[in-house]
């Protein structure tokens, strides 16, 4: 009896230590893909901040003009752009970032644009269609590429296939902390925030107030897209390292358990061993 | 001479930020000096050169592709999309780029892979030129 339990625990230690050897694997990986993620995050805020703060300020300061970009159209249909992970095992990073959408679509009829594996294969599940898929672009995504999606995603507007556009994301806050976000990125907002521009404030916009928003709405969009792709790939890596580094402490605390119940195990095959020689030698 | 605070943003880095005497950058309707007390203006930039006056040294130069520029009478905030300083530019890839462009342009089926290499090969054709000067 005791020999086979003992047989048992050794096998189950075993593959404990081996689950452990993996997460630890995953645990390490993630922090150095961390690193260099945190690094891109921290230089590509300066631009996200900026390109955010200056087109409030331009569209504070402007009025008495439409653009195709500028101007709400009824609302049929919304677009959202929904960030998600290349991968799983990384804690609540997914399914955090998809509850918020979900909640947010909900009622509306969404449809979505897909960036990263996950959020793929997740939203071909979902009863919201998918009109467009990026998977692959999270680790290496450079201005070109967020330039190119970015294209892809205003086309669809302007033929109509939504009428407003949202992007949710993973704000990396910390790599303790990740928050998911949702931002309207169009039509620009435009509404102005209560205090009037002052008398002489007056913009001169080279060459036409509609042109210089066709030309750098696009501009701003993919500046935002690169934004949230950065942010939220340097989120999944946190979050993964997180989740790793909690799944090795488990494994190991399992470990040390059964190491203790091994050893009670052993030590009870040796005191039976010994009762039944004594038992026998008695008999004698 | 007056100065204004000058703040150039890439999505890489934060490119500069500090007190320029004189900014002159290509928009897309052609280039355009700004000083202190411009008024406010917006404007799409272009694929061009930019030429940066500090208080006290010797004019920067840089190669500048896309973006906008935001000019006020105290501050100037552009933002591009690439921008490298002329000491910075990998002129072989550079050179590079632009016999790759060329070699696309002459086999380009569609008007949109037309354009796309048109531009690719303008963007080289600034950098080498700006490293060049």
């Amino acid at each position: 009896m005791a020999a086979s339990s003992m047989k048992d625990i050794k096998r189950r230690i075993k593959s404990v230590q081996s689950t452990m050897q993996i997460t630890k694997a995953m645990e390490l990986v993630a922090s150095s893909k961390l690193r260099r993620a945190k690094e891109k995050a921290e230089e590509t805020r300066p631009f996200f901040d900026t390109l955010y703060a200056v087109m409030s300020e331009i569209a504070e300061g402007t009025k008495g003009f439409t653009s195709r970009f500028t101007t709400p159209r009824e609302v049929k249909s919304v677009g959202y752009i929904v960030v998600g992970g290349e991968r799983g095992l990384a804690g609540g990073y997914n399914s955090n970032v998809f509850k918020l959408s979900d909640a947010h679509m909900k009622g509306k009829d969404a449809k979505v644009i897909a960036i990263g594996k996950k959020a793929c294969e997740y939203y071909r599940k979902s009863s919201h269609p998918v009109v467009l898929e990026y998977s692959g672009v999270g680790e290496h995504i450079d201005v070109p590429e967020s330039y190119a999606i970015a294209q892809a995603i205003l086309k669809l507007y302007d033929q109509g296939e939504f009428d407003e556009l949202y992007i949710s994301y993973t704000n990396f806050i910390n790599t303790l902390t990740q928050e998911p976000a949702i931002i309207k990125v169009l039509p620009v907002n435009l509404e102005p925030s209560g205090q009037p521009a002052g008398p002489g404030v007056l913009t001169i916009y080279e060459p036409s107030p509609e042109e210089v928003f066709d030309a750098i709405v696009p501009e701003y969009v993919a500046g935002i897209l690169h934004g949230a792709v950065v942010e939220s790939f340097a989120s999944e890596q946190a979050a993964r390292r997180t989740a790793m580094e909690t799944a090795s402490d488990n494994a190991q605390e399992l470990v040390n358990d059964l190491d203790l119940k091994y050893n009670r195990a052993r030590q009870a095959a040796i005191t039976q061993e010994i009762t039944e020689i004594v038992a026998g030698a008695g008999a004698l | 001479m007056a100065t204004f605070h000058l703040q150039i943003v890439t999505p890489n880095r934060m490119f500069f930020n500090g007190e320029a005497e004189k900014l002159v950058v290509r928009t897309a309707e052609g280039d355009i000096g700004v000083l202190h007390g411009h008024t406010h203006m917006v404007a799409p930039l272009g694929i061009g050169p930019m030429e940066v006056y500090l208080p006290g040294e010797k004019p920067r130069l840089a190669a500048i592709a896309n973006g906008f520029v935001k000019v006020g009478p105290e501050s100037c905030t552009l933002v591009a999309i690439t921008c490298e300083w002329a000491e910075e530019i990998d002129v072989d890839r550079a050179q590079r780029a632009k016999a790759a462009a060329e070699e696309t342009l002459k086999a380009a089926q569609g008007e949109r892979e037309q354009d796309v290499a048109e531009l690719k090969l303008k963007r080289a054709l600034n950098r080498i030129s700006v490293s060049g000067r």
